[in-house]
């Protein structure tokens, strides 16, 4: 029986791109842009943000911190448009530009209306030049997302999609989706990393699903020492 | 020499002779052929309700003889279906045509293919001539004093041995088309099917120049009978006429675009009466130059080009709403960078180089109007209690405008991350504000 077992087993990646095994992350089909971040490459099937899938970014209330996270793909990602399709505040270009992603790459589609934010992101999508697509869409509709979906499978387009955490119950057509909250004091490692540490929650990935939550470090260069001498000025107050 | 005749092969049906397909009706068919032709020749005539055209002088441009036939009947023939006939002279080539005998030899041929011998038919029969060798026989000294110069000159020239000339034919400079609608067009969207027929024949003009499209206008003529023909609004003056713009930020061929940037635009207009006559306008035309493809297939990117899409974005949602970024040297936050609408020309790009120390301690985002705060005890609150990690980063700056005095802090919530606020300096009671998010 063995010998026969044995003989019968199929490679997986044989049969096709998209079965993998249930215990084991995806060999992804798709190509993949490095996020900037060791142990999240690690997490994401192929090691890296899908390139031509929806990427759905899930956050509480109050919390942006999108820009954190998507900064190191989006510097690396070319040198066309990001295309911005309704973002909840101004996007700061002088800060962006110096974290890698260039003032004039930027394009801000603003519209309060839900059905102009979907048409203007389809449309970005469509479009040859744009290399990544943003959009904050907190209304949308799990079928409304698919076609997003497709979109971007088809003119193989990066595309994240933010979405308030309410929306985390719903089903979504998304490859990747994840949920974004700031550090809490509780899991500390390093008095910088408490100060300015992302929680990161796969809720869906091609691959087994992670029980834990990744833990981002805390930004490098001049924030991070910043960070750190405020820190030990801190602690050396206290002592004092 | 080498003459080819052309003419709209008669309809079946007595329809407008289009071929079914999906390319749009031609508003003047005659036209079109006429603008169609010069694209192979500039020698192009109109004798009799047919087209001539004299091709000898570019026959090496397309490639022979043969070569340039297929081009003309085949690969760039038009939405009409044509007859043609060749010859020598152009008279021969004609009088082919219409006798339907595209190999007939030139003596054979019947006088009714001769124009200028049309009217002295029935006394010519009567001599005994029925076609042009019997009649070139006849004795040149009397035929011209029976008949008039006229015959003996078209005869001279059916047999090449005069030179022919013609009107020639050229293209106008401007496109300028007018359409009658077959019915009142009471909505504005329903223009767009007339417009349609428009644009095909500019992209016949278009083609013909080799030139693509910068600015267009379509006109439409409002029904004079109704009382409000004289409306005023964006698009109508009030003189019965309304008007539409439209420009293109790269001069283009893609009737495509143009009908769905015309469609978006049409949207939003309302007519104050019924319209009965459309106009299509070209106001600015650049020379296109040619593009150059790729060899290799994955070097054919997917999608239309940026500009494109952002015309119809710009379109449909108005083009205040498709901002872009331009960075500002100053020291408020809030002025640091304008957001304007997108236009075509980008301006010059600013160096970042001198900023970037400083500003990798920015937040990512900034609140458009800084938010207040709310104040438990000595502490700012948003979402929670904030705690001061750096600061204060002191701002004393437009003393020009409005006098901002701020010092700024990074600080943290448990709940939302890091943010950016400020307390106003020189105020007896200080209020805390909200500024930016480290996203």
């Amino acid at each position: 029986m063995p010998a026969l077992a044995s003989r019968s087993f199929v490679d997986v990646h044989d049969i096709h791109a998209d079965v993998w095994h249930a215990h084991a992350l995806s060999h992804a089909a798709l190509p993949v842009i490095a996020t900037g971040d060791a142990t999240l490459d690690a997490q994401l099937p192929g090691g890296g943000w899908p390139i031509g899938a929806l990427i759905e970014i899930v956050q509480p209330p109050g919390v942006h911190s999108e820009w954190r996270l998507l900064l190191p793909a989006l510097a690396q990602s070319g040198h066309g448009p990001v295309v911005l399709v309704g973002a909840p505040h101004l996007p700061f270009a002088p800060a962006l530009a110096a974290q890698g992603l260039a003032a004039q790459r930027l394009l801000w589609v603003r519209t309060p209306v839900a059905a102009a934010r979907l048409w203007a992101c389809e449309q970005a999508l469509r479009c040859a030049d744009v290399n990544a697509v943003l959009a904050w869409l907190p209304q949308a509709r799990s079928d409304q997302l698919r076609r997003l979906q497709m979109a971007a499978t088809e003119y193989r387009k990066l595309l994240f999609v933010m979405r308030p955490a309410q929306s985390q119950a719903d089903a979504s057509p998304a490859a990747l989706r994840l949920q974004l909250q700031p550090q809490t004091a509780t899991q500390h490692t390093d008095a910088a990393d408490i100060a300015d540490g992302l929680e990161l929650q796969l809720l869906k990935r091609r691959g087994p699903p992670l029980d834990q939550s990744v833990y981002l470090q805390a930004r490098a260069g001049p924030m991070k020492l910043l960070m750190a001498a405020a820190h030990a000025l801190d602690c050396s107050t206290a002592r004092a | 020499m080498h003459w080819i005749a052309v003419q709209r092969a008669p309809e079946a049906g007595g329809g407008s002779g289009v071929v079914a397909g999906d390319a749009p009706a031609l508003v003047d068919v005659d036209q079109a052929l006429d603008w169609w032709a010069l694209q192979f020749t500039p020698l192009v005539a109109r004798v009799e309700g047919s087209l001539v055209l004299e091709v000898s002088g570019s026959e090496r441009l397309f490639g022979g003889r043969a070569a340039l036939l297929q081009r003309l009947f085949e690969s760039d023939a038009p939405t009409v279906t044509l007859r043609h006939a060749q010859g020598a002279t152009s008279l021969l080539a004609l009088a082919r045509l219409w006798a339907q005998t595209p190999d007939a030899s030139l003596n054979a041929l019947p006088l009714q293919a001769l124009a200028a011998a049309r009217v002295h038919l029935p006394t010519l029969m009567r001599l005994g001539c029925s076609n042009w060798g019997q009649l070139r026989a006849l004795p040149r000294a009397g035929l011209a004093r029976r008949f008039g110069a006229g015959l003996v000159d078209a005869l001279d020239r059916a047999y090449g041995v005069r030179p022919e000339l013609y009107p020639w034919l050229t293209l106008p400079d401007v496109f300028d088309a007018p359409l009658e609608l077959s019915a009142a067009v009471e909505s504005a969207p329903a223009l767009l099917f007339g417009a349609r027929r428009l644009l095909a024949q500019l992209l016949v003009w278009l083609r013909a120049r080799q030139r693509g499209v910068l600015a267009l206008e379509l006109l439409w003529e409002l029904d004079a009978r109704r009382s409000n023909a004289l409306h005023v609004d964006a698009h109508h003056l009030g003189s019965g006429q309304g008007r539409l713009e439209l420009r293109t930020a790269q001069a283009t061929q893609d009737m495509q675009h143009l009908q769905r940037l015309l469609g978006e635009q049409l949207a939003q207009v309302i007519l104050p009466a019924p319209v009965l006559y459309l106009r299509l306008r070209s106001l600015q035309t650049q020379t296109l130059a040619g593009e150059s493809h790729s060899l290799l297939p994955e070097d054919q990117r997917q999608g239309d080009s940026l500009h494109q899409m952002l015309e119809r974005l710009g379109a449909r949602l108005g083009p205040e709403h498709i901002l872009c970024v331009q960075p500002q040297a100053d020291h408020r936050p809030e002025a640091m960078q304008t957001w304007s609408p997108w236009k075509p020309q980008p301006a010059v790009q600013a160096s970042a180089g001198e900023m970037s120390e400083q500003a990798a301690l920015l937040p990512t985002w900034l609140l458009e109007l800084p938010q207040p705060l709310a104040v438990q005890g000595q502490c700012p609150q948003y979402h929670g209690p904030l705690t001061l990690l750096a600061g204060p980063q002191r701002l004393e700056s437009g003393w020009l405008e409005a006098t901002v005095l701020r010092d700024y802090f990074i600080a943290r919530s448990e709940h939302a991350g890091l943010v950016w606020i400020y307390r106003e300096r020189l105020d007896q009671n200080p209020h805390w504000y909200l500024h930016g998010l480290y996203a």
